[in-house]
């Protein structure tokens, strides 16, 4: 009789403790579904209503035919497909190999580099943006200047041309992101297991054949998680092409941040500008997964594998 | 077997390149600091350099701008946004990691998701979310969106480190006689001490520099932050562009200086495993 | 100071059963010493004994009261890890007073109690220092301590010498030995080192399977082994086995026939019928090295021997049957000699095909003296 009720008072006292221990993953769920959940389901709710917030009619899908049919769209899809498949592997190349000397090459400087290869990214992109209008300017701008030396001859800002502003953003999208790249290639250097290494160099792998090899392979994880983080990057795409373009000229450098941006709070039509949310959120997602699917990749900027 | 020479060689070589190459990638951040340093006659020069250089766009700049209230606006965005998500992450990667709380695994891979949603997608309905809370133009209205938004990718890096923490050092706690919030507190936040410092510093320059949520909440010139004025100021300052890129050079420099103080920390939680594949 | 008392706890992860159903008894005072081969259980039940591991049924006492549910501290546990899981971030000092610190003890009687531990471990000097600036040894003196400090009922010790290279661990045996005369408190140590269970035990449990393969003093089980499994895994080197057959029964003594050849008579306290097959054990340093001719000696073949200056270990032959032999006399053999051997039947095992034992205690042995009226 004694020993039941002292197992029963132990029981109720761990039972209250347990459901006190979700105090721990409350916090966090609470910003989720107040700040996360619940504007995702209210924009793909209002993707389906025409008109202002104020007077709001139930239309189906047409908020989402007119976005198809809107010919901008289409150039923002185009955008967004050179945009990624240019800045993505670009970054990786370069700051791979970057990442390949500073971290296997240098040694009392391997701070100082890693540092300045970085500042880009550390550097407010609203700031970067104005810098770059400035080289990229006409007449007083440095780009122009000094491109005339090596033969390259630009009539007008690179980014006053509708032809060929997209790239010179993506240009400037490169250049201040690379350090990241960098940075999530040199953990995974100095995470190499250095035995595996050991037995590359005496199976004979050395320099060029090491690194493209050994090396290379063995910073999959790296490579797969920049992947991710670039396509997802690729989908947020705004600061740089608002403050630079603003989507123009005549449209040419769109992309969904900036087309969402003016639909929904420059033209106030947070119908289209919901559905193109709804839509951008379903693009993100099926890459997501489909990468994490095919490829295996995990949403960490990833180092080195778990042993 | 190489011979030291062409080692010393190869190494110069290489230092040589990679300075080459840094040059070149400083070209922006050099060119932004020297228009600022030069007079309205030289400001439109089409060069990298000019001479002689002025300090007055800065003296202009700071004497007639309220640099210092906008900078401390960001400054307590970032600051409260930070402690809020390393505090709210941490809880609950323990909650996953350590606790394994029946559903945990659940929760946490619903939260993952939140990092496959572009800003893009959540930005209007968010806007107006924070119109109806009466949270525009307020601090609070950004920073717990921006808790929401990076309390996953922390928690993600602090669950991963917890999980290759020993366990028995838990075990250790619970026999020394800690509940599960003391086990946390005294244990499990001092263990992951690198990725924590690695998870603040990298959601103190996100932040810092976010400019698609602020650029929307902050329209009332005194709540603006740091990221957003360039623009008003690219205004203001057409026809001076000496004192825009002063301006622009002192808005970039607290963040380029907090991150050459904190960088070896910040590498150092890199390479300690906060990421991985 | 209590007395554990462990009754019909079963344990499964999920589907494996780990512990099928386990009673045990630990005395007040007493230090028991788990052993078994890895993955015996040994662990897991120590884990149970702790409140880490909650069991699927049956009861946890301690000193009578149901502990079933408690966490820990309720218990009056004390641990030290097989890692030592020192506090990376706190000093020593800090390591040993932490679980005080929790316990909301008054920060002047923690300063007495580990100041108190320190100079019992000879850690006076380290008090300020960090776990990864001690060696081996020195963590594992913290350890200790840290479990000290605490004044347990229940002192748990899980493997702590196996990380530890051979020469420390001697030295730390020595050291826990020494501890558990000053500590006088229940302890119950873990290890698949069987040197250690039989130096520092009071009682050793030996666990297989989950299972409790005999529980007894250290001599017991070094001379009255209840079945093949601890004959085999108490003393080193091994036990030899040889195979043979009961060829004749008369009273309490049994006539075998071993399959090499020779026939040996046993006394038995079991019944075992005549044509039944067994095995006959007996230990390398009980088997004796006969001059040539000698009654009751058999040749066997020397295939191997190693000189260890004190001892010789034999390794012999005889058609299918190896057997080791363990002298310290200092004869010298070689390697492919042909030697006279005995076997005496006092020494000598005998199990039945179930592996139970069934010869009588050897006639070496005296029973040892009750547990209870050794300590006081």
């Amino acid at each position: 009789m004694r020993a039941g009720s002292a197992i029963a008072a132990v029981k109720r006292r761990s039972a209250s403790r347990a459901s006190r221990l979700y105090l721990f993953v409350l916090p966090a769920t609470l910003l989720f579904v107040v700040f996360i959940a619940y504007p995702i389901l209210w924009v793909a709710g209002q993707s389906l209503y025409v008109g202002t917030s104020a007077g709001a009619v139930f239309a189906g899908l047409a908020n989402y035919t007119t976005v198809l049919g809107d010919p901008t769209f289409w150039t923002v899809v185009r955008n967004m497909f050179l945009w990624g498949v240019f800045t993505i592997p670009v970054q990786m190349l370069i700051g791979g190999v970057l990442a390949y000397f500073i971290e296997r090459h240098t040694h009392a400087l391997r701070g100082f580099f890693r540092t300045m290869f970085f500042l880009p990214v550390v550097t407010s992109v609203s700031v970067i943006s104005l810098v770059w209008v400035q080289i990229y300017a006409p007449y007083y701008g440095i780009a122009q200047e000094y491109l005339k030396h090596v033969g390259i001859v630009m009539a007008t800002s690179p980014i006053g041309d509708p032809k060929s502003a997209i790239y010179a953003l993506i240009i400037v999208n490169i250049w201040q992101w690379t350090g990241f790249s960098m940075l999530m290639y040199i953990a995974g250097i100095a995470n190499l297991p250095t035995e595996v290494l050991d037995a590359a160099r005496i199976d004979g792998a050395k320099g060029w054949r090491l690194a493209v090899h050994v090396i290379v392979p063995m910073l999959a994880p790296a490579t797969k998680s920049l992947l991710l983080l670039g396509v997802i990057g690729t989908l947020q795409t705004f600061p740089i092409v608002h403050l630079m373009t603003g989507g123009g000229p005549n449209r040419a450098s769109e992309v969904f941040g900036t087309f969402i941006f003016k639909q929904s709070f420059v033209l106030g039509d947070t119908g289209s500008g919901a559905a193109l949310s709804v839509i951008v959120l379903v693009i993100a997602l099926a890459l997501s997964l489909i990468q994490i699917a095919v490829l295996g990749a995990r949403l960490t900027p990833a180092g080195r594998q778990r042993p | 077997m190489m011979p030291a020479a062409r080692i010393k060689i190869r190494s110069m070589v290489i230092h040589a390149v990679l300075f080459i190459v840094l040059g070149f990638w400083m070209i922006p951040q050099i060119y932004m600091l020297s228009i600022g340093l030069r007079t309205p006659a030289q400001a439109f020069d089409a060069k990298l350099f000019t001479w002689p250089v002025t300090f007055d766009n800065f003296i202009i700049v700071i004497r007639d701008n309220p640099l210092g209230a906008i900078f401390l606006n960001s400054l307590i965005i970032t600051v409260a946004t930070v402690v809020i998500v390393v505090a709210v992450s941490s809880l609950f990667a323990f909650a996953c990691a350590i606790l394994r709380l029946k559903g945990s695994i659940f929760l946490y891979t619903t939260l993952l998701t939140t990092l496959m949603v572009p800003l893009a997608s959540m930005v209007l309905p968010l806007a107006i979310l924070l119109q109806n809370f009466g949270w525009v133009n307020t601090y609070i209205g950004l920073i717990l969106p921006y808790a929401a938004l990076g309390v996953p990718f922390a928690m993600v890096i602090l669950k991963s480190f917890m999980e290759d923490a020993p366990h028995e050092l838990f075990e250790a706690a619970r026999v020394d006689g800690c509940n599960a919030w003391q086990t946390y507190w005294h244990v499990a936040l001092p263990l992951v001490r690198p990725a924590l410092v690695f998870v603040t510093i990298w959601q103190f320059i996100v932040t810092w520099n976010e400019f698609f949520l602020a650029l929307i909440v902050l329209t009332k010139s005194e709540m603006k932050t740091l990221t957003i004025v360039p623009m008003q100021y690219s205004g203001l300052y057409m026809a001076n562009p000496g004192a825009l890129f002063a301006i622009l050079t002192l808005i970039a420099l607290p963040l380029i200086l907090l991150y050459v103080l904190v960088q070896r920390a910040f590498v150092r939680g890199l390479l300690a495993g906060a990421v991985k594949g | 100071m209590a007395t554990l008392t462990i009754d019909k706890i079963t344990k499964a992860f999920g589907n494996t059963t780990v512990i099928p159903e386990l009673s045990l008894t630990i005395e007040d005072g007493e230090f028991c010493v788990l052993v078994g081969p890895s993955g015996c259980g040994k662990s897991t039940l120590l884990r149970i004994i702790a409140g880490l591991e909650p069991i699927s049924s049956g009861r946890i006492l301690v000193d009578g009261v149901d502990m079933s549910g408690a966490e820990p501290p309720e218990r009056g546990v004390a641990m030290v890890f097989q890692s030592y899981a020192l506090y990376p971030h706190m000093d020593v000092g800090r390591n040993i007073g932490f679980g005080l610190k929790i316990a909301r003890t008054p920060a002047a009687e923690i300063v007495e109690r580990v100041g108190r531990a320190a100079d019992k471990l000879r850690l006076g000097s380290y008090l300020k220092r960090k776990p990864r600036e001690l060696s081996g040894g020195q963590r594992q003196r913290v350890a200790i301590g840290r479990a000290m400090t605490r004044k347990p009922k229940l002192f748990l010790l899980d493997e702590p010498l196996s990380n530890l290279d051979a020469a420390l661990r001697v030295g730390m045996r020595v050291e826990i030995a020494r501890l558990k005369s000053e500590l006088a408190s229940t302890m119950v140590y873990v290890t698949h080192d069987q040197v250690e269970a039989m130096t520092l035990a009071d009682r050793i449990v030996v666990m297989n399977g989950g299972r409790i393969e005999q529980v007894g003093t250290p001599l017991e089980l070094y001379h009255r082994p209840a079945n093949l499994f601890v004959a085999g895994f108490i003393g080193s080197p091994a036990m030899n086995f040889l195979n043979g057959k009961v060829v004749a029964v008369h009273g309490l003594v049994a006539t075998v026939a071993l399959s090499w050849g020779p026939t040996l008579v046993i006394p038995i306290e079991r019944h075992v019928e005549p044509g039944e097959i067994v095995t006959l054990g007996i230990r390398p340093e009980h088997v004796e090295l006969a001059g040539e001719g000698q009654a009751n000696a058999h040749v066997v073949q020397a295939s191997m021997v190693e000189l260890l200056g004190s001892d010789t270990f034999i390794y012999a032959n005889e058609r299918e049957e190896s057997l080791v032999i363990r002298d310290s006399r200092g004869r010298i053999v070689r390697a492919g000699d042909r030697i006279a051997i005995s076997l005496p039947a006092r020494v000598c095992h005998l199990f039945n095909g179930d592996g139970d034992r069934i010869s009588d205690a050897p006639a070496a042995y005296a029973e040892p003296v009750p547990l209870k009226e050794r300590i006081n």
